[in-house]
């Protein structure tokens, strides 16, 4: 099927009817001149007459040809021809698989170099006026010519990120939308079988894979310290593994700093290992394999915050928190006192709920503005509404409510909503729920969540801690809007509240809302990665519908050949001019024979 | 065009421009001072026993008419002598004219005349001068058929008669030439000189047997042979069609692209022509519409012109 650089230079093709075109213009009768000396015309044109009609018409195709040929050449034809050397002019998106997976170990060096070896020959093959873009793990398209995408496949490293495949060929789509050359996506990957994704492109797609098999992998999937704080003596962390390895693996668990702590785990299972006492404050808990062929996944941290339990007094802060709190004592979560008063407003740290009497509101609403809180209890309400999932409260029933209406001009301090308004914020050293916790109120008692929600609210709600976040490296967390820095180490973000972070590295990364320390991030690989059982060739062309796979040494080839489209352009201007030789010499002909 | 080399200082008629002649005056001034201009040119007469005064005597045969008898040589020598009078003895000459279709053309009429008015502007100062030398001058016109015949008379009244059926003459339809010539030999019982004018876009080969004929029953004979120079050279808009007049053919071409085949036609065309009257004694004399009349007179009256 013959193919266009510039399809829409075809239009131009019209133009050949101008030869045509003249001709019948030409056609038109003209005019008459009476001349009486006709029948020496007759004489001298007779004998050229049959000649001359053929030399015109000789023209006439000549012309026509002569300027099919320059408009087709224009339009950039390409042909699928085999067996010619080069490629019509191309654009290719070569698609580097570079995630954790790609650091396996395969005879003692890492996948990636095969990968890159395979990129670079590919690269190898381009041709002046091919348009060339790499995409790696971190899902930026680059432009750019074949030496300047060599030089950055060869500084690739293994990246932390995942890289799914369905998604990066459907960017990579994207991104060769807008050619009208000839197009290909060459996906240089491991084609690790949990990278895989359905996606669905018309541009032809080549898998150029790795033949041998992976090694079997063990890694941590997951840190789960909890629910928190920690108190000061200590606490278990779940340890969870995952990978195609089916054996039993040890792992070590490093907290605060302490001496390690040892446990066999097995992929699937979960190991819970026991943490020792520290002072307050934000700990990580490393937990690490012996290494294997994916170093990567070895090792996975995640963030404590270690604090003694809170002193609460709920004595008016009504019947069901009242029992939440006694049963969070009993375990431990709580103690007895006056750092936090539940209920109405306290002389120090307050997690203060409507009061039962209306009247009561406006003298509350006076003291709150008078401690500087910057939020008050605005208009009853008795709609029925439920909470919007987040990370203090999923969806709970809400029956009544007071609006909560900020002073302030912007809007921080938002802990959780229910219809998009405020419901629970936090101003100062002050909660204010918008909703008492009470059944005719809201289900939120009623709930299994009632007591994580009472957990979180007094022991880290209360005293100013927001979250304890996790994500990959590269994908976008949800920052509290209070947060306006991350720090990790030596090296600090400023952060809109709000807004959206991408932690560039595995590592822990704290938040920060002035010189307070609000939460953490805890930044690891995603365990998906862990698993290094490569995908069949018939999963992928059931996923990738026409996809052509060839092994990694066959890549450069693939690359182009694919595409397998002879340049007509010179032809067609070779051609062009011949024509126009042609045309000159009958033309010429014609002139002298007249 | 006007030429001042007359010898007086005035212009002479005879060699100026035809157009410009033809604005001076009626046909027979025009004529007049055309004759005038080229006897004035003349260093002889060009025929020789040129005479108004010429007369000869024979003896009276019966049915002479007694008007003619000489009375005096009858008294002297008692025998009856009939005077015998000019026309008897001078050249009896006809001129044909072609007035078809073809002949009413010219290529630029702010330019040069149509091929009839210039040929009748050139009959009316040929016979002029033949009638001056006593030569009894006659006039057939034609076109596809005989259209007016005036015989040959010598007198002045005659050529005042000639003059008006010239004058009379319109361009008519199609060429028959030989109808024409064959009507010369009614006029021209003894041998005689044919003048005939023709812009010859006939049949050449009937025309020229026809012309043949004449020779062989002695006359002379003399082709004048009448072009527009817009006949000479092919010019036009880019393309046209051309019409012939008269038969109504067309071609279409582009002029630009066939000039100089045309030309090449129109030289060998005149070529055969002339290659064709030459071989049979015939005079041949190709004539644009734009030479003065005084040099066709001059080359038409030359002695030799006319053949054997």
């Amino acid at each position: 099927m013959i193919g266009f650089l510039h399809p829409w230079m075809l239009a131009g093709l019209a133009a050949a009817g101008i030869p045509v075109l003249l001709h019948l213009l030409a056609r038109r009768e003209p005019p008459t001149v009476i001349f009486p000396a006709v029948r020496y015309l007759v004489d001298t044109t007779r004998e050229h007459q049959r000649r001359l009609k053929l030399q015109h018409w000789l023209l006439l195709l000549l012309r026509t040809l002569l300027i099919a040929a320059l408009m087709l050449a224009a339009a950039g034809p390409t042909l699928p021809v085999r067996g010619l050397p080069g490629h019509a002019p191309s654009a290719l998106v070569l698609v580097l698989d570079n995630s954790v997976s790609s650091g396996a170990l395969i005879a003692g060096t890492p996948r990636l170099a095969q990968l890159m070896a395979a990129a670079a020959a590919v690269l190898r093959q381009a041709r002046t006026g091919d348009a060339l873009w790499l995409i790696a793990a971190d899902q930026v398209p680059r432009r750019g010519d074949p030496a300047s995408l060599t030089t950055v496949v060869g500084q690739l490293e293994v990246s932390p990120r995942r890289l799914d495949l369905g998604q990066t060929v459907t960017l990579a789509a994207l991104v060769l939308s807008a050619e009208r050359r000839p197009a290909q996506i060459l996906v240089v990957t491991d084609l690790q079988a949990t990278a895989l994704s359905a996606t669905e492109t018309r541009i032809p797609i080549v898998v150029a894979r790795p033949g041998d098999l992976p090694a079997r992998n063990v890694g941590v999937a997951a840190v789960d310290p909890g629910p928190q704080p920690w108190s000061t003596d200590g606490g278990r962390v779940a340890v969870t593994l995952t990978g195609d390895s089916g054996a039993a693996v040890p792992i070590s668990v490093v907290f605060g700093g302490r001496p390690a702590r040892q446990a066999l785990g097995t992929v699937g299972g979960v190991t819970l290992v026991s943490a020792p006492g520290v002072p307050a404050g934000w700990w990580r808990a490393d937990a690490s394999l012996d290494g294997d062929e994916l170093r990567l996944d070895d090792r996975r941290t995640a963030i404590v915050r270690v604090a003694p339990p809170a002193r609460v007094d709920c004595a008016a802060a009504g019947r069901y928190a009242a029992a939440a709190c006694a049963v969070l004592r009993q375990n431990g979560r709580l103690a007895d006192g006056n750092e936090i008063t539940v209920g109405p407003l306290g002389r120090g740290t307050s997690v203060v709920l409507p009061p039962e009497d209306p009247a009561a509101v406006g003298a509350l609403n006076r003291e709150l503005a008078r401690r500087g809180v910057g939020w008050t209890f605005g208009a009853p309400s008795a709609l029925a509404e439920v909470s919007d999932s987040g990370a203090l409260v999923g969806r709970e029933r809400i029956e009544r409510r007071y609006a909560l209406v900020s002073s302030a001009s912007g809007r921080t301090g938002v802990l959780a909503t229910a219809g998009r308004t405020p419901w629970v914020v936090r101003g100062a050293n002050v909660v204010l729920v918008g909703s008492r916790l009470d059944p005719a109120w809201t289900g939120l008692p009623l709930s299994a969540g009632f007591m994580s929600f009472m957990d979180a609210l007094l022991n880290r709600v209360a005293r100013g801690e927001v979250v304890l976040l996790s994500s990959p490296p590269g994908d976008p967390v949800l920052l509290p809007d209070v947060v306006t820095e991350v720090r990790a180490g030596e090296r600090s973000w400023r952060v809109e509240g709000g807004a959206a972070f991408r932690a560039p590295d595995i590592g822990s990364y704290f938040l920060l809302a002035g010189g307070d320390t609000v939460g953490a991030l805890s930044v690891n690989p995603d365990p998906r990665e862990s698993a290094l059982t490569a995908a069949s060739d018939g999963r992928l062309t059931q996923l990738w519908p026409g996809a052509r796979v060839v092994p990694l040494a066959g890549a450069a080839d693939a690359a182009f050949r694919s595409l397998a489209r002879g340049d007509l352009r010179g032809p067609l201007l070779v051609a062009a001019l011949l024509l126009g030789l042609a045309e000159l010499f009958v033309a010429s002909i014609w002139r002298r024979s007249a | 065009m006007i030429r001042t080399d007359a010898p007086t200082g005035a212009a002479r008629l005879d060699l100026l421009d035809p157009l410009e002649v033809s604005r001076l005056g009626g046909l027979e001034v025009v004529t007049h001072g055309i004759v005038e201009g080229f006897l004035s040119g003349q260093h002889r007469s060009p025929r020789r026993g040129f005479s108004v005064e010429f007369a000869e005597h024979r003896m009276y045969q019966p049915g002479d008419e007694l008007r003619y008898v000489d009375w005096k040589i009858l008294g002297r020598n008692d025998r009856l002598y009939v005077k015998q009078f000019e026309e008897e003895t001078n050249l009896r000459a006809v001129v044909v004219c072609d007035i078809s279709r073809s002949m009413a053309w010219t290529g630029a009429p702010e330019m040069t005349l149509p091929k009839l008015a210039y040929a009748q502007r050139l009959i009316a100062a040929l016979s002029l001068v033949l009638i001056r030398q006593r030569d009894a001058t006659g006039l057939i016109a034609f076109d596809d058929d005989v259209r007016s015949v005036t015989p040959p008379r010598a007198r002045m009244t005659h050529w005042h008669q000639m003059l008006r059926t010239l004058a009379a003459l319109e361009a008519g339809a199609g060429t028959a030439a030989e109808p024409a010539l064959r009507r010369v030999v009614d006029q021209l019982r003894r041998r005689g000189l044919v003048v005939f004018v023709s812009d010859l876009l006939l049949d050449r080969d009937v025309a020229l047997k026809a012309l043949r004929f004449l020779r062989h029953r002695g006359h002379q004979v003399l082709v004048l042979h009448i072009m527009d120079p817009g006949e000479v050279v092919l010019s036009g808009p880019t393309e046209a069609r051309f019409e012939d007049p008269e038969t109504g053919a067309s071609v279409v071409l582009r002029p630009r692209d066939w000039a100089d085949a045309y030309a090449r036609t129109v030289v060998q065309t005149v070529a055969e022509w002339r290659l064709g009257c030459r071989r049979h004694g015939i005079g041949y004399h190709r004539v644009t519409t734009d030479t003065p009349f005084g040099l066709v007179l001059r080359e038409a009256l030359a002695p030799g012109v006319r053949g054997a």
